[in-house]
């Protein structure tokens, strides 16, 4: 030991005791504490602690579509106002074709409607107009779509009462949730999975025969009754007063009609639906809940307060439900789930027990074998592996990891592996002592040589485990994670702490032969 | 210790590359079975790359042969299978579209909640999601496996990187072939471990070829082929302790670490054994083919 120089040791040391103090909080403790030390501790992923994973795509084709037929009906607007007739309309692609009646007066009709849309090209060719946009104002819309959405989806899912949720946008037009503890992801799946568009249409009771016939007129719709399909009603398709002039929504409870969902409009929402009811008193509104009639009571008597009721054969949650998505506000255009993965708490709970039964036998399995072949040199390397869990333990504390199932199974093939640099030290150095019987001759040669064939072995593992973490997604990063950090403290251990060990062992046994 | 070390060679002489041709024959044999699996039976893909709803449950009161009488007349492509014991049954659903996918687990949900003691888990992987994943694992792998290339051509000789991914290819393709044969289902996690073979495998490789590097300097007048057996039996017991360490953490895996991990586990205990042999019987020959002695070496 006498030229073992000391700042070895000392970091050797070090490393092994910080090590230790910081797996610590992983081992023993599951709750938030708010002490900084012990909130040094691996965050269970998902798969292990329960909990919903989803992949929501934003639809924003369907804007496309509505931002076309929004130039359509501001065309028709535009040539009634100039007395030209319109043979047809098509949409094809990001183009919209226009055929109308003559080729005069285009150029006319062109310039009003520019006044309304600046960004898209507007070319006449004979009696055809065409409008075309391009990616540029494609992307625009579909990017604020994405911002806005991002944004509801928050709030519907604060306003569920999720805990610790994470929410993210991916890609180009993705949004990414993480729900941990969620028992129930259908009713976030629900909740999701409602734009939630809230209109006040005035009904036409009048015209029953284009009712009949189910042939909107020009500024009218056919819309459905929520409870069967067979109930149309003929509404106006301006609407008077939607959603986004709402300020509040709660469930309430009304003596005749049961479940119900209370509002209050803001100021202009106010003035709006004042206007609205005083002018129409008699006839009927509807309230449309995404292309769905939900009610269609008749106006008694102006409401110029701001506030009202909303019914419909709700049940109290679709009350609770309704009210969270009129608060939280329309989606700009419609979700769909692409991935889901929920997993319930008590097979997360099984695997962690699973996960730590595995670990442990493996590890006991390692040890027992280790010894028996190495003897006194196994029960070092033993201590190598112990201390090597303790680090990535650790690590994965310490840089607040997701600890994942696929990551408890590199933990486990750590083990088996993580003996590997001791196995190639041990052996360089029996190799060396049968042609040299100088004990501290053959361990110095025998981790000299080692060394560049642990470093050319072991950056290969992290090559590949890299990549792994670059490709994979969720739980794969996390084996990533866990083999990585493996493979780094198993260098450690082996080329230091092992080094150490062997030293010490054969100074203070004053061991004259290597017993390999 | 207790005499059990001498199951670890010492000094051995077993003339390992003179057999070489019958094991280029095994492997081809081997390799040309699994292409041809590969090719006409295919892999048991799972929803992660096929796409569609799995739905795990703990049932009560019920068995699997009823779940499914109840389950089949209401949905066309359902499949049951009982997942570690008979009371644990994963469901497995096709859809056509996202939207469908969702309502499919609700229905499923509301007509056996009866038999249900505890939904465990359910994923829904769709179209568009399961054919991004399946070209990232294709790129994982195929990047890792260039990038391999690359580390051992910049560490050693070309030769060197050629002879490490020959083995990695034979490794990934027997690995995929026995999945192959077992129906082993193919998910994330077993990209995960067929890169975490190529790094154990290129592993083992790593460590002969070092000695063969330093061999190479070492003995300049000895012949190739004993200087490559020389070099394999050098590190044979290194071979065998760390392939039987990594095996006995793994067997633990599949035996103690849960019904999810069992596919994984198995597929790398596969891929290490295939991994420890081509390492010996096919990285080192395929050095034999280039007949090299590197030319600076010689000169020094």
């Amino acid at each position: 030991m006498k030229n073992y120089p000391l700042w070895k040791i000392i970091i050797v040391f070090l490393l092994v005791s910080a090590g230790v103090i910081f797996a610590i909080p992983s081992i023993l403790y599951k709750e938030d504490t708010g002490n900084w030390y012990l909130d040094n501790r691996l965050n269970l992923g998902l798969d292990l602690q329960g909990g919903s994973y989803l992949l929501l795509e934003v639809q924003t084709d369907v804007l496309i579509t509505e931002e076309f037929e929004n130039f359509s009906d501001t065309i028709r607007i535009i040539s009634r106002e100039n007395r030209i007739k319109i043979n047809n309309i098509e949409q094809k692609g990001d183009e919209l074709k226009i055929r109308f009646d003559s080729s005069e007066n285009l150029n006319e009709i062109r310039n009003s409607f520019l006044q309304n849309y600046r960004s898209v090209k507007f070319n006449i060719n004979n009696n055809v107009a065409s409008i075309q946009i391009d990616q540029l104002y494609k992307k625009s819309i579909q990017d604020s779509a994405i911002k806005q959405s991002l944004e509801i989806v928050r709030k519907r899912i604060d306003e569920s009462g999720t805990k610790e949720p994470l929410i993210q946008r991916s890609g180009r037009d993705r949004i990414l949730l993480q729900l941990p503890g969620v028992k129930n992801p259908e009713r976030i799946k629900d909740l999701l999975g409602k734009t939630a568009k809230l209109n006040f249409h005035m009904v036409d009771d009048e015209d029953s025969k284009s009712l009949s016939l189910n042939l909107a007129p020009f500024g009218k719709m056919i819309v459905a009754d929520i409870n069967s399909e067979e109930t149309k009603y003929l509404l106006e398709k301006k609407s008077r007063v939607g959603g986004e002039n709402l300020i509040d929504a709660y469930a309430s409870f009304d003596q005749t009609e049961g479940h119900a969902v209370s509002f209050r409009f803001d100021t202009t929402g106010a003035q709006k639906f004042g206007k609205a009811t005083s002018e129409n008193i008699g006839k009927r509104f509807a309230v449309v809940l995404d292309g769905v009639v939900i009610t269609a009571p008749v106006i008694n008597s102006a409401i110029t307060g701001g506030s009202g009721i909303i019914t419909g054969n709700f049940t109290s949650q679709e009350a609770t439900d309704l009210a969270v998505l009129l608060r939280a506000g329309a989606l700009p255009a419609p979700l769909e789930i692409v991935e889901e993965r929920s997993v319930g708490p008590g097979l997360g709970a099984d695997s962690i027990a699973a996960g730590k039964i595995a670990s442990i036998i493996g590890m006991i399995l390692v040890c027992i074998f280790m010894i028996l072949i190495y003897g006194s040199f196994g029960f070092i390397a033993n201590i190598s592996l112990i201390a090597n869990l303790f680090i990535i333990l650790a690590l994965l504390g310490t840089i607040g990891a997701t600890l994942t199932l696929p990551g408890i199974a590199g933990i486990v093939l750590t083990i088996g592996m993580a003996v590997d640099a001791n196995v190639l030290i041990f052996e360089r150095i029996k190799e060396e002592n049968l042609k040299n019987k100088k004990i501290f001759d053959s361990i110095k040669k025998g981790f000299d040589r080692a060394l560049s064939t642990i470093l050319d072995a072991n950056i290969t593992t992290l090559i590949a485990s890299l990549l792994l973490f670059v490709f994979g997604s969720g739980p794969i990063k996390g084996f990533s994670i866990t083999l990585s950090l493996g493979v780094i403290a198993s260098m450690f251990t082996a080329l230091m702490l092992t080094n150490l060990l062997v030293h010490l062992y054969v100074s203070f046994a004053s061991k004259k032969e290597i017993n390999l | 210790m207790f005499g059990l070390n001498k199951i670890i060679p010492i000094n051995s002489d077993y003339k390992f590359l003179n057999y070489r041709k019958n094991f280029y024959i095994i492997s081809s044999i081997a390799i040309g079975l699994a292409l041809l699996l590969l090719l006409f039976k295919g892999l048991n893909l799972g929803i992660d790359f096929k796409g569609g709803t799995l739905i795990e449950v703990s049932t009560k009161n019920t068995n699997i042969g009823e779940l499914r009488d109840i389950l089949s007349p209401n949905f066309k492509e359902v499949s049951l299978q009982e997942f570690g014991d008979e009371k644990t049954i994963i469901i497995r659903l096709q859809n056509e579209n996202n939207q469908e996918s969702i309502e499919t687990v609700n229905k499923v949900k509301k007509i056996i909640n009866d038999k249900v003691s505890e939904f465990r888990r359910s994923e829904f992987v769709g179209p568009t999601v399961s054919s991004e994943l399946l070209w990232k694992g294709f790129q994982a792998v195929s990047f890792a496996l260039f990038a391999i290339l690359i580390y051992i051509w910049l560490r050693f000789e070309w030769q060197f990187g050629f002879g490490a991914v020959v083995a990695l290819t034979h490794d990934v393709l027997f690995t995929l072939g026995i999945l192959s044969i077992l129906n082993i289902e193919f998910s994330l996690s077993t990209i995960a471990a067929i890169l975490t073979i190529a790094g154990y495998s290129i592993n083992d490789t790593v460590v002969i070829f070092d000695r063969v590097r330093e061999n190479l300097r070492k003995y300049k007048k000895l012949e190739l082929l004993d200087l490559f057996n020389m070099s394999i039996n050098n590190t044979l017991s290194r071979t065998i302790m760390t392939s039987i360490t990594t095996l006995l953490a793994l067997v633990s895996l599949y035996v103690f670490g849960g019904e999810v991990i069992k596919p994984f586990a198995l597929t790398m205990i596969i891929g290490v054994l295939v991994g420890t042999y081509s390492s010996i019987y096919i990285a080192v020959p395929t050095l034999l083919v280039f007949k090299f002695r590197p030319q600076d070496e010689d000169e020094n």
